[in-house]
């Protein structure tokens, strides 16, 4: 029955005309075993930190089991109260929206320069992004930090989302994945009298979507994980996201399983997100990669 | 139509380039243009406001507001502090109605602290490490607030061993104590009781030599199973607490040469027997917790208090740590000085400090200094400091945290009173599970950290003890010897830029 | 040759259009970059310039005692993460290419460690790792009756550890851009390769691999590039232990700047790192493009 569905499989290198032979079957079932074994690892980390987070301090480091003696839920909503988890939710849901709007709209301009228009010269500016990979990030902090307060942006969510709007890795992206599309149809477009913005608007985008969702993906993983350059823009203007204040919470008097509650509380919202959004993200995942 | 456009665009356009090209090419005159006028007007406002405070003398009834960001408000999580410090604000508007505070949580981080001052937005008074004022003085991130101090007629009080932690060399102060402390060893009470190591009155039976805190820490192992001592070895921590250990051995770390030049001593016969005995409180007596290259400063607490472990080296300004944070009950907590070694007995001792934003003005420091003044953290024995330093055993006690004499950083007999009053009345732990602590740190033993690059000193000391821990066979002499070689390679790199 | 001749409105336009985002660029990463490299050139108090030491900072970064073992270490990150962090998501890519059912379980189960936020990450493996019998992986051993290990605490053990971290954390999204290379491999070259008698595991060789390698070779610079400038991982999980074995460039800069507030030979590092990352990526270049000849 398991081996059925196997007749039409469309990709790999077991074709459905294999499966009748009994070695191809059991290969095919240990393969089955190894993929739940694999993801078993990758979510036990998580399932882990919420069982942990039913211990109290003392259980967590003189008990050596993984399940929690109670499941006392108490002891969560504590933690959610300490921290006001819900201000710092929709502070970070802003910071994050307003970052994958400018990933996607700046960075895909910029790659639409690279790959479509290539005005003279722009080879480059190519290469001056290019090499901005190579630059640790981590150095540089301090000298930004400074620019932003020059221009009196500090304590402003948008430094954080134009930061998000000059990054290399997304101008590849979306570079590798417009040189794809197909230049008769733009070349049409422009035939017609489309302006340069509006064979940007209307050709382009509509045929980006996977990449589009794909940048997005990767903006909104970054933008809610980030949390030093953050903590030195927001800190203090009650504006801070829930990964600063993750970062400063670790340095307060609390014991180390409030802060692994605490994580908890800071996985949550990108996995709901995950969970809603999954057969879009993994399918155009898949879709905007195919280039490379 | 579109001509217009067109044209609205290309304005658009000049006025971005224009941008860029400050941005990119000329960048770099520009913002240190922008620095320079800052700077002046800084030094403009010192002026005015020098000038100002000399007026002030003349009419003073003419006070500017004064805005004061207050880095030192309690963490949202912690309500009743800030309760505490919201009565603190409000006795501040009748006695310094000029004044508004302003909260602004800054918790010191070496990784953000240099971003925030460099973008000018360093809170006027905030709370650093003991680690830090020399550094934090030397690269003038801080104000200097002598004349202030003497103002207020605070200078004399300061306990002149932690006076000199936060001058400069000509004798410049850049910081008050928010407390002193002294490094001495934690008990877990309970453990000591478990293996039978209390008297008849039930005080632990507490280590006061070095073999003795071996045969301790090996009791306790044996009979609980808990670990009998926390070694730190994750990072400078380790080092920090192994040069107290050293200097009981009778080891000095770092010997100054007098004309501002270093000798690094790491190498010497005491200070690799003292190695020796870490090392064999790992491979023979084997009394330590699970992973020392694991345990920091808080780590070593948690293991303290949650039972782990039953001897800690730790200072009396952190009781907060085994008991609020980590559970043990205020009745269990006990402290003894750090077990006295070949060399003698001695307690490293320092100061966490209030510093000031390099970018306050007198008044601001003024304002910050009297708001410190009604939390009862200086010198100060008027009804307000009073009332401050009970609210703050009061929360304590309700906290669960020891109520113990602080370090005497300030060292006026009126203070000290004071403090000895709050301590009767809001005291709730038997003080004599502390009193061998207080007894050797108010004794001669106290001694101030190595001076020279004693972060790099730390790291070089943690280095090796990571090797003795982790290798049952490491050779400590040549271990040693190496650290010191490369300890007084940066010494000689620093000797030679000054 | 004649559209050469004149700057014309489309390049004009062009420009304008890529303007903003290199705006951002110049204000994000460039000009503080050049801060970088002229501070790496100067003694400073905090940021502010004091005077001109040509390289006397570099000279210091070169000098210091942890130099020698934070450039081993770091290339040694690298090539950890060329074993098991390029092996594995090819591994993942090929295994789940070939089941029907529950793909897109398994999908969005490789995916879920890139969600999580690498601060909880580090912190959670730390716990994983802790030596002692409550550590998470020692009770789960425990469970097999084997005795607690130490884990990162033994000097051998440190970066590759600290690599499979990394590797758990973003294997997943890796494997998904494979695994859409392999669903596009036109099915008329398996059929082709059974008719010529390839099995299952020589298909998956001849077939799948090869055209894997291609897409590969991108994602191995990138993932070099990124490793290179380890920095969290270590810290938080070693703090560069035990005795050195852990610690990185990175660390090593981020101790300067961060903990001494030496702002210029942090700078003059950073300026090593981007150097040598730019001979790395180089000598990538030339290589992968010889094989391809």
């Amino acid at each position: 029955m398991l081996f059925q569905s196997y007749t039409d499989k469309k990709d790999g290198a077991i074709r459905g005309y294999d499966i009748k032979s009994p070695k191809v079957k059991v290969l095919a079932a240990v393969i089955l075993l190894m993929c739940f074994l694999i993801v078993l690892i990758c979510v036990f980390p998580a399932i882990w930190v919420m069982l942990a987070g039913f211990k109290d301090i003392k259980e967590f480091t003189r008990n050596a089991t993984i399940w929690p003696t109670a499941f006392d839920f108490e002891k969560f909503r504590v933690t959610w109260k300490a921290f006001k988890f819900g201000k710092y939710y929709f502070n970070s849901a802003i910071a994050v929206g307003g970052s994958t709007i400018c990933a996607v709209i700046f960075n895909g301009l910029l790659a639409y320069g690279f790959a479509v228009l290539k005005p003279k010269g722009y080879k480059v500016a190519w290469a001056l992004v290019m090499w901005s990979l190579l630059i640790p990030a981590t150095t540089s902090i301090v000298a930004v930090i400074r620019n932003i307060s020059l221009i009196g942006l500090k304590g402003s969510f948008i430094p954080i989302w134009l930061a998000f709007g000059a990054n290399a890795f997304y101008v590849v992206l979306f570079k590798e994945f417009f040189e794809g599309l197909p230049s008769e149809l733009l070349e049409a477009a422009r035939l017609d009298g489309c302006g340069v913005l509006q064979v940007f608007i209307r050709i382009m985008l509509p045929l980006s979507k996977p990449i589009i969702m794909v940048v997005a993906i990767f903006a909104v993983t970054a933008a809610w994980s980030d949390f030093l350059f953050p903590y030195l823009v927001l800190n203090g203007s009650g504006k801070e996201t829930v990964m600063v204040k993750l970062f400063a919470f670790k340095d307060t008097p609390t014991d180390a399983v409030s802060v692994l509650r605490a994580v908890v509380f800071s996985i949550i919202p990108p996995t709901v997100l995950f969970a809603i959004f999954q057969k879009q993200i993994t399918d155009s995942a898949a879709a905007g990669a195919v280039k490379g | 139509m579109k001509k217009k456009a067109v044209k609205r665009i290309l304005g658009i356009v000049c006025c971005m380039t224009l941008t860029m090209s400050m941005l990119a090419g000329c960048g770099s005159t520009s913002e240190t243009a922008a620095t320079e006028a800052t700077q002046e007007t800084t030094t403009a406002d010192e002026t005015k406001t020098e000038a100002s405070g000399e007026a002030e003398v003349q009419e003073p009834a003419e006070a500017e507001p004064v805005e004061v960001t207050l880095g030192i408000w309690p963490e949202d999580t912690l309500a009743d502090d800030i309760a505490m410090h919201e009565g603190f604000v409000e006795t501040m508007k009748t006695k310094n109605p000029n004044a508004t505070y302003t909260p602004a949580y800054y918790k010191y981080a070496t990784d953000t602290f240099m971003p925030m001052v460099e973008s000018g937005n360093c809170p006027t008074v905030f709370e650093s490490w003991f680690t830090e004022p020399q550094k934090l003085i030397a690269s003038k991130a801080v104000a200097n607030i002598t004349s202030e101090l003497d103002g207020k007629g605070w200078l004399n009080s300061m306990n002149p061993s932690i006076k000199e932690l936060l001058s400069d060399k000509d004798g410049n102060i850049y910081g008050i104590p928010r407390d002193g402390y002294a490094l001495g060893l934690m008990l877990n009470v309970e453990l000591f009781e478990e293996a039978g190591l209390v008297d008849a009155d039930g005080y632990p039976l507490y280590p006061k030599t070095m073999e003795e805190l071996a045969q301790t820490a090996k009791t306790i192992k044996d009979k609980t199973g808990a670990a009998g001592f926390v070694l730190l070895a994750k990072d400078g921590a380790g080092g920090w607490h192994f040069s107290n250990i050293a200097w009981n051995f009778g080891a000095t770390l770092c010997i100054d040469n007098g004309d501002g030049t270093f000798t690094s001593n790491l190498n010497s016969p005491e200070a690799i027997e003292a190695m020796e005995f870490v090392k064999s409180l790992k491979w023979d007596y084997d009394v330590l917790t699970a992973d020392p290259t694991n345990e920091d400063w808080g780590t070593g607490f948690t293991q303290l208090g949650t039972g782990n472990a039953a001897m800690y080296i730790a200072a009396n300004d952190a009781v907060n740590q085994p008991t609020q944070v980590n559970g043990l009950p205020v009745d269990k907590l006990a402290m003894c000085a750090i077990p006295e070694g070949p060399g003698g007995q001695y307690s490293l001792f320092g100061g966490t400090p209030y510093m000031f934003s390099k970018d306050a003005t007198p008044e601001q420091i003024n304002a910050a200094l009297d708001y410190i003044e009604v939390m009862g953290k200086g010198p100060s024995v008027s009804e307000d400091a009073i009332a401050g330093m009970q609210a703050d055993a009061e929360n304590k006690s309700a906290a669960g945290v020891p109520v113990i004499p602080r370090f005497p950083c300030w060292t006026d007999q009126a203070i000290l009173d004071a403090e000895a009053k709050i301590i009767e009345d809001y005291g709730n732990v038997d003080t004599k599970m502390f009193q061998p602590y207080f007894d050797a740190t108010s004794s001669e033993g106290l001694r101030s950290e190595e001076p020279g690059l004693t972060q790099d000193m730390y790291s070089e000391l943690t280095k090796v003890l990571q090797s003795v821990i982790t290798d049952k066979n490491a050779d400590v002499t040549a271990l040693m010897n190496t650290a010191n070689d490369n300890y007084q390679k940066l010494l000689d790199d620093a000797n030679s830029a000054n | 040759m004649r559209k050469r001749k004149s700057f014309k409105k489309r390049d004009l336009l062009g420009w304008l259009v890529m303007l903003p985002t290199l705006l951002l660029f110049a204000f994000y990463v460039w000009e503080p970059l050049l801060e970088n490299v002229r501070l790496s050139m100067f003694s400073a108090v905090r940021y502010e310039l004091q005077e001109f030491v040509a390289f006397d900072n570099y000279i210091k970064v070169i000098n210091n005692p942890d130099f020698i073992a934070a450039f081993k270490n770091t290339f040694s990150y690298t090539l950890w993460s060329l074993v098991i962090g390029f092996l594995v998501p090819i591994a993942l890519g090929i295994l789940i290419s070939e089941t029907v059912r529950f793909k897109g379980l398994f999908r969005v189960g490789i995916y879920f460690p890139n969600i999580v936020p690498g601060l909880a990450t580090v912190w959670i493996w730390s716990f994983f790792f802790n030596p002692g019998k409550t550590g998470v992986l020692n009770i789960i051993l425990s469970k097999f009756g084997i005795d607690p290990q130490l884990w990162l605490t033994n000097p051998h053990w440190t970066i590759p550890l600290i690599i499979i971290t990394l590797t758990w954390k973003s294997a997943g999204a890796t494997a998904l851009i494979y695994m859409a290379n392999i669903s596009s491999i036109s099915p008329d070259l398996y059929e082709a390769a059974t008719i010529d008698g390839a099995g299952i595991r020589q298909r998956i060789r001849h077939i799948t691999l090869p055209s894997v390698f291609s897409l590969a070779k991108t994602l191995l610079l990138l993932q070099i590039i990124s490793v290179f400038q380890i920095l969290y991982e270590p810290m938080v999980m070693t703090n560069g232990g035990p005795n050195n074995a852990s610690i990185s460039l990175m660390m090593l800069m981020y101790r300067y700047a961060f903990r001494d507030f030496d702002f210029p030979s942090g700078a003059a590092l950073s300026v090593m790192i981007c150097i040598v990352l730019i001979i790395l990526s180089g000598i990538y270049t030339v290589a992968t493009r010889k094989k391809e000849d």
